[in-house]
């Protein structure tokens, strides 16, 4: 289908999903039912957000996003995507889905993977070529072009299979458990993705078990238990504590603080107010430790950092006039409605940033400078390695 | 060789053309997506080693075979087992790899959730289905061709080391198309006599309706063997309407080609036969050389093509100047055969047809895939194959009008209730399996046989087009209809 014609002008408050009543019960050869997956569930998602199917494993999320892509019938209910039955063929030309596995063909390589889903896009070959190209770069794997994908470790996959949802510059993206098997730096880069992909107004359903990626990314959820919906709604709404605040400064002078507590004391019990020095999460603490050993010169046999969200999915690519790149950048909202969460992740590691936000406070965090004790950071990564395991070769 | 050189490059051009043309039209024909999971199953048969197995396989048949046929010391005897034996291993390799293939190629994909990522994609099931398809008939294409081009040169190099009289007799034997004629049909005779002579029997012995059916068929194979039968001492006599025959054998001699039966053994295993070709005075009269000619065989003799005369009719007669009765069978007993081309073209039709049954095996592999899983698929493709196989005893039990068979002796009827519903059941069945089965394109090579435009037009027609659709419409709609997301995945 031509893209020009997949492309429809679209109002912002446009419904790209729309579930309504959903049921789907698996059944055995005899007809008789054997699970309800999904139990008349109700949602919509609409352009431009990204939302989250959240639940614990078996909830009923990955058969929602198969219903959705129609690679399962409903047994009651109604969807549509952009307006369309899941079965309209030149819909899918504006969908771009990752499954929880990456089922890829185990034969082709990573180029021959791309190219292959880009011919079923209908995409030109030098388009097809272009893209591959910023893809594979992307998602860190323009050095092992021509290997197997079979050969590849299941991160390396998932990373491929990342790459071939993106062929199209798709208008809905839908991840299945995009960072299962991914390592940190994976899965913070995905994340990065995700969000350079709302930032351009694309639509974006994660499917996911794991609270923190929901969280860093998603606007609006909804929580699957038993394959009902239990909870929905924007993060904020649902995390918020409305009888609570709280404050975050610099280290404060001791005074300072005693004035400060003794004000707010004569508000409100003691025993209510508390205070704390915030932590600094695992994720932000392995991504500088990577990031030292990188400076360090490390080589690697497996997929390097992308870090760099391919040019044509930040709508710099595809020959786009230098005039509809800067109309792109004033249209689009520059800042994204910030998620409930109260340390937002940067899009990439700002050190300097890092460096004068944690020296005051010497104990925890490795700087730059201790990065390069080779003692500590031999420790640091051994730490590490035990904590997530050895990466494959 | 010159010439036998100048085909086999003009056939590798042919073939190099059309294999570069042929992804190109696909695209064009079907669109990108169709092109790209075409091009999906070669690179697997690729990757997988497939192609390069069966092409070992194929080529070590081409070349071993040889080594291991008997034959009957003649070139001709010899190149005509070598073409059916090398043939029939092609069909039978290739046929199995395709069903295998085809099963494999779609069940594979959906077991093991690939299918999952292709079918979200804007190209429409029956598009997955159709490159799959054509993935598979281009590799068959491709494999035939290969195997194919080996034994034609095998043969043309082995007709190269054979003394000159030898060449002759097998380019005018087998390494040629004959056309072929052969006396009206008698059928129609034989219903007449049938007829007439069960009524003079009912009048004389009523039957229970039982066994109305069973009188009849006994009659009529006795009113049959008169027909065919020469007595001792007899003559008979076939006119054949040479049709375009003539005019294509231009001067060259006709090959008649007999097959007799005999009741009796003779000692040597051998009888008598006096030919006289032509009927005066329309033509000069030739008795040719007596011959001595063992039964059941097929036998080939050359009568000067001149003796047709003005309306295009050639006579023979045959004196039976044995003991015994000669039966001329009336299928096969009595043919004229006369040169209507070259092998090669020949050759390439025979393997045109083989191709058809190879596309429709691929088409019942790829159905059988679209709503089974990979080894229900295979062998239920592979147990249609050998219901094909064995039409012979189906075709028994038609023909006896039962299954369990009627003992004459005891007189044990032989319909049941059974038969009442298996019989037509049966009926049917054959009359499917026919459709691809009517065609023998290796028994047509290997007599030298012509295998014309119009049998592959219409063996395209009826195998690929009436039953492969009908499988890949069933196909189609089942992989459509199916959900591809209930698998957990394999891999």
């Amino acid at each position: 289908m031509p893209e020009a014609a997949s492309r429809a002008p679209s109002t912002p408050a446009e419904t790209v999903v729309t579930v309504r009543g959903l049921t789907k019960v698996f059944k055995d050869f005899w007809g008789r039912a054997k699970a309800r997956a999904v139990d008349n569930v109700d949602f919509e998602v609409r352009r431009g957000e990204v939302f989250g199917l959240l639940g614990p494993n078996g909830s009923g999320k990955s058969t929602t996003v198969k219903l959705i892509l129609g690679l399962l019938n409903p047994t009651k209910g109604r969807i549509e995507v952009f307006g369309h039955s899941t079965r309209h063929v030149a819909t899918k030309a504006r969908i771009g889905y990752l499954p929880e596995e990456s089922y890829l063909y185990r034969y082709l390589n990573s180029h021959e993977t791309l190219d292959f889903f880009g011919n079923l896009f209908h995409l030109p070959k030098d388009q097809r070529e272009n893209r591959s190209e910023q893809l594979l770069e992307m998602v860190g794997l323009s050095q092992t072009r021509t290997r197997a994908v079979g050969e590849f470790s299941k991160g390396m996959q998932r990373r491929i299979g990342l790459a071939q949802a993106l062929i199209n510059d798709p208008d809905l993206v839908i991840l299945d458990e995009p960072t299962s098997g991914l390592d940190p730096i994976g899965c913070r880069e995905v994340k990065d993705l995700i969000l350079a992909l709302a930032r351009r107004g694309k639509t974006v359903i994660l499917s996911s078990h794991l609270l923190s990626d929901v969280e860093d990314v998603c606007d609006r959820v909804v929580i699957y238990y038993g394959g009902k919906i239990q909870a929905q709604g924007t993060l904020g709404d649902l995390l918020a504590k409305p009888d609570s605040v709280r404050i975050t400064s610099p280290i404060l002078p001791r005074e300072t603080m005693e004035r400060l507590l003794e004000i707010i004391r004569r508000d409100v019990a003691s025993d209510r107010v508390r205070v704390d020095t915030p932590t600094q999460n695992l994720e932000s603490y392995f991504l500088n430790v990577v990031q030292a050993a990188r400076q360090a010169a490390a080589e690697t046999s497996g997929a390097t950092s992308g870090a760099r969200v391919a040019p044509y999915l930040r709508g710099d690519g595809d020959g786009k006039a230098g005039g509809e790149k800067l109309l792109e950048r004033l249209t689009l909202p520059q800042e994204r409605p910030a998620p409930a969460a109260a340390a937002a992740p940067a899009e990439t590691v700002d050190r300097q940033k890092l460096e004068a936000l944690t020296h005051p406070t010497a104990p925890a965090p490795i700087t730059p400078a201790a990065a390069a004790k080779p003692q500590e950071l031999e420790q640091a990564n051994e730490k590490l390695s035990n904590l997530l395991g050895k990466p494959k070769e | 060789m010159n010439q036998a050189g100048g085909a086999i490059f003009r056939l590798l051009g042919q073939l190099a053309r059309r294999f570069a043309v042929f992804p190109w039209l696909v695209r064009v024909v079907f669109g990108q997506p169709v092109a790209a999971v075409m091009g999906l199953t070669w690179k697997a048969a690729f990757r997988f080693r497939l192609f390069l197995v069966v092409s070992v396989l194929l080529l070590a048949s081409v070349v071993a075979l040889p080594l291991l046929i008997k034959d009957d010391g003649t070139a001709r005897g010899f190149t005509q087992i070598l073409l059916t034996y090398t043939l029939t291993t092609i069909s039978a390799l290739l046929g199995l790899s395709t069903l295998w293939l085809a099963c494999g190629t779609l069940a594979r994909d959906i077991e093991e959730c690939q299918i999952q990522v292709v079918a979200v994609k804007p190209v429409a099931r029956w598009q997955i289905w159709l490159g799959k398809w054509l993935g598979l008939v281009s590799l068959n294409a491709a494999l035939l061709a290969l195997a194919g081009l080996c034994v034609f040169v095998l043969l043309q190099w082995r007709a190269t080391r054979l003394s000159p009289a030898e060449q002759e007799v097998l380019h005018r034997e087998v390494l040629v198309a004959r056309g072929s004629a052969r006396a009206p049909s008698l059928e129609a005779d034989i219903d007449h006599d049938t007829d007439q002579v069960l009524k003079e029997r009912l009048q004389k012995n009523p039957v229970s309706n039982a066994d109305l059916n069973e009188v009849r068929k006994q009659v009529r194979e006795q009113v049959k063997a008169v027909y065919q039968v020469v007595p001792p001492g007899y003559m008979r006599e076939w006119k054949i309407d040479m049709g375009s025959g003539r005019r294509l054998a231009a001067g060259r001699p006709f090959q008649v080609r007999i097959k007799f039966n005999s009741a009796d053994r003779s000692p040597s295993g051998t009888f008598n036969g006096l030919w006289a070709v032509g009927a005066p005075p329309k033509t000069p009269v030739q008795r040719l050389e007596p011959m001595r000619l063992a039964p059941d065989t097929f036998h080939e003799f050359e009568v000067p093509s001149s003796l047709v005369d003005d309306t295009g009719i050639l006579t023979l007669t045959f004196l039976n100047g044995n003991d015994t009765a000669l039966l001329f069978p009336l299928e096969d007993g009595m043919e004229v055969l006369y040169r209507e081309g070259g092998f090669a073209l020949n050759f390439a039709r025979g393997l045109g047809i083989i191709f058809c049954w190879m596309a429709l095996l691929a088409t019942i592999g790829l159905a059988a895939a679209s709503f089974l899983s990979f080894p229900v698929a295979a062998f239920f493709s592979m147990g249609m194959l050998t219901l094909a196989l064995s039409s012979g005893t189906l075709a028994n039990a038609v023909s006896e009008g039962t299954l369990g068979g009627y003992n004459a002796e005891k007189g044990t009827p032989g319909h049941t209730a059974v038969d009442t519903v298996a019989i037509p059941v049966f009926q049917g069945v054959l009359a499917v399996i026919n459709l691809a089965k009517q065609f023998s394109p290796i028994e047509s090579l290997s007599s030298g046989r012509s295998i014309t435009w119009g049998q592959l037009a219409l063996a395209f027609s009826q195998i690929v087009l009436l039953l492969g659709g009908v499988f890949a419409v069933i196909g189609v709609a089942a992989f459509s209809r199916r959900e591809l997301a209930t698998a957990q995945g394999t891999q």
